[in-house]
């Protein structure tokens, strides 16, 4: 326990005030996993609108598959980002592997089916009724995608938390195709699991309680958001 | 608007939840889709109102027909349509937000005098700054109707709007539909209000099953019920259940230990026969005339209905209802316990097959 407490010592000291590392690795993180939980959303809201709103051969299907992607694991992901951008691969000629970019692109597709299947459980029956309501009034489709929009407003905010929660803690993948290297892809996940395995627990901790505080602070603007 | 529906279909999930539905609604007027729960009024009323299609067949909006149109074409339709769910979709927030959003739907101006009178004919006006999760069932549903009043439709179709309302509400919307019909707009009400439909009057159309089973003036269906469905909505109190032993002239229908005369060209079998409380004249003692049902009985119960006592009465092994207004109750002065006699007419017993 000794140690614990010595540890929190320690990482209080990191953190007031913070040194130059620790804001760029909190900072790195934040800009990654928002890019990622952003990208995702793009392509993953509309696809959790359209499901909920259309009925077509196949949704069954779709919806099935999107569900199966919930349960991959996040390494696999990695595996396949790793060999799509490296040099060899597909968009081997970015030059993505070992950037913020490669990092990027694996989070966003670990929060896609996240963020896709939130959606569309949330908005269930209220993609509907929202059309119904903005038809009933004489609506044009674009002024009805908009009553969806503004009716499943929180459904979307907290599917893009919990998508941004769970890349926010992706340590494996993040680390494969990022390659934990210093003042770059270095996040604070991929820094914990390194300076814990080299026995500095005050880096790990201090950077755990950022990452505790930012999920909290996450989660309250949600709460706060829903109450609304 | 004139309105026709020409032998539309609606199968979901392998099931037909309209069966080659034709029909025609004048442009003006009422026109009351009337029905058990499950006959398919929600389905077919969302298919006039344009939000939904047909599987087959074709809608006509005064003489165009609206499967060929596209998205455009559709929403210029549904601009003289409005439409009464019968579970109020609202948007959440305020009162006023709300009439607020509907005009910013079709890109209106927002004209406070407008909004102010559409709410106060629902009795809202006090209420523009509530938020709509606090309002009532009742005032959501008269908020819905004054939202679809503000675009002045042509056109409002009302899916079952006062089910479940408190008699106010039921009122404030009755009102105003019936004004809406005054002022020459086409109404389209679903209901399975019987009440409801004799009052505002106009032509009933009969679903059951996805199929139009019967339409006209309220008064020829519930006189001259098409189907045993139709006469139960007409009246649920005496229906009997009994065989058929003569029929034609001088056709007789056994039930329940009693004959009963009958006006039918049935053939001889189990049928069920319904007979309105309001078509038996109670009486203490036999009387002459050309009814041709006689019937002595002991008087079991007196139901106060307020418009009219339901007087029950037990001969052999039936139990008729007959309903006679209070001052008739207070002239007769009949208790329970007591003989009675109930006189009728065979074509007052509508006789159906099993």
């Amino acid at each position: 326990m000794a140690y614990f407490l010595e540890g929190l010592r320690q990482a209080l000291k990191i953190l007031f005030p913070p040194s130059r590392e620790v804001l760029e690795i909190v900072g790195l993180s934040l800009f990654v996993s928002a890019s990622a939980t952003a990208l995702a959303a793009v392509f993953a809201a509309p696809l959790g609108v359209f499901l909920s709103l259309v009925e077509f051969r196949g949704r069954r299907l779709v919806i099935g598959l999107l569900q199966t992607a919930l349960a991959v694991p996040a390494v696999l992901i990695g595996l396949v980002v790793y060999i799509l951008v490296s040099r060899r691969g597909l968009l081997g000629f970015f030059g993505l592997l070992f950037t913020p970019g490669a990092m990027i692109l694996a989070q966003a597709l670990l929060a896609f089916p996240i963020i896709a299947a939130l959606t569309l459980a949330a908005l269930k029956d209220k993609a509907r009724d929202g059309r119904d309501l903005a038809y009933a009034l004489g609506a044009s489709r674009g002024r009805m995608l908009l009553t969806i929009l503004r009716q499943g407003r929180f459904a979307f905010l907290a599917a893009m938390v919990a998508g941004f929660s769970r890349v926010l803690g992706e340590t494996g993948m993040t680390l494969m195709v990022g390659g934990n290297i210093k003042g770059a892809t270095r996040v604070m996940t991929t820094a914990i699991s390194l300076e814990t395995m080299k026995g500095n627990f005050e880096i790990g901790i201090a950077l755990g309680l950022v990452l505790l505080v930012v999920a909290l602070i996450v989660n309250v603007v949600l709460q706060w958001g829903q109450g609304k | 608007m004139r309105i026709e529906a020409r032998e539309i279909t609606k199968k979901a999930g392998g099931r037909f939840l309209l069966r080659r539905v034709s029909m025609e609604i004048p442009a003006g007027g009422v026109s009351v889709v009337i029905g058990p729960n499950g006959a398919g009024k929600t389905t077919l009323l969302r298919i006039l109102g344009m939000l939904d299609r047909p599987t087959a067949g074709r809608m006509v909006y005064d003489g165009g027909a609206a499967d060929g149109l596209g998205v455009r074409g559709r929403t210029a339709l549904r601009r003289r349509l409005g439409f009464v769910f019968q579970h109020p979709l609202l948007l959440n927030g305020t009162v006023l937000a709300n009439m607020r959003h509907a005009l910013a739907l079709r890109k209106r101006p927002f004209e406070e005098e407008r909004v102010e009178a559409a709410l106060a004919a629902v009795g809202l006006a006090g209420k523009k700054g509530l938020d709509v999760r606090v309002l009532s069932g009742g005032e959501k549903q008269r908020l819905q109707l004054a939202r679809a009043m503000l675009l002045d439709p042509e056109v409002l179709l009302a899916d079952e709007p006062t089910s479940n309302l408190d008699p106010l509400s039921t009122r404030y919307i009755e009102d105003q539909l019936l004004a809406l019909a005054r002022a020459g707009k086409t109404i389209i009400l679903a209901t399975h209000n019987i009440v409801q439909a004799r009052l505002l009057g106009g032509r009933l159309i009969f679903l059951n099953d996805g199929e139009i089973v019967q339409s006209g003036t309220p008064g020829q269906v519930l006189r001259n019920p098409a189907t045993l469905d139709v006469a139960h909505f007409s009246s649920s109190t005496n229906v009997l259940n009994g065989r058929l032993i003569r029929t034609g002239e001088d056709a007789c229908l056994e039930a329940g230990g009693a004959a009963i005369h009958v006006v039918t060209e049935l053939a001889p079998g189990l049928v069920t026969a319904v007979l309105r409380p309001e078509d038996i004249i109670l009486s203490r003692e036999p009387f002459h005339s050309s009814a041709r049902n006689i019937l002595s009985g002991v008087v079991e119960a007196v139901d106060d209905l307020g418009m009219v006592v339901l007087v029950r009465v037990r001969c052999e092994g039936l139990l008729l209802g007959a309903a006679i207004t209070r001052s008739s109750l207070q002239e007769l002065d009949v208790r329970p316990g007591e003989p009675a006699v109930l006189t009728f007419k065979a074509s007052a017993v509508l006789v159906f097959p099993v």
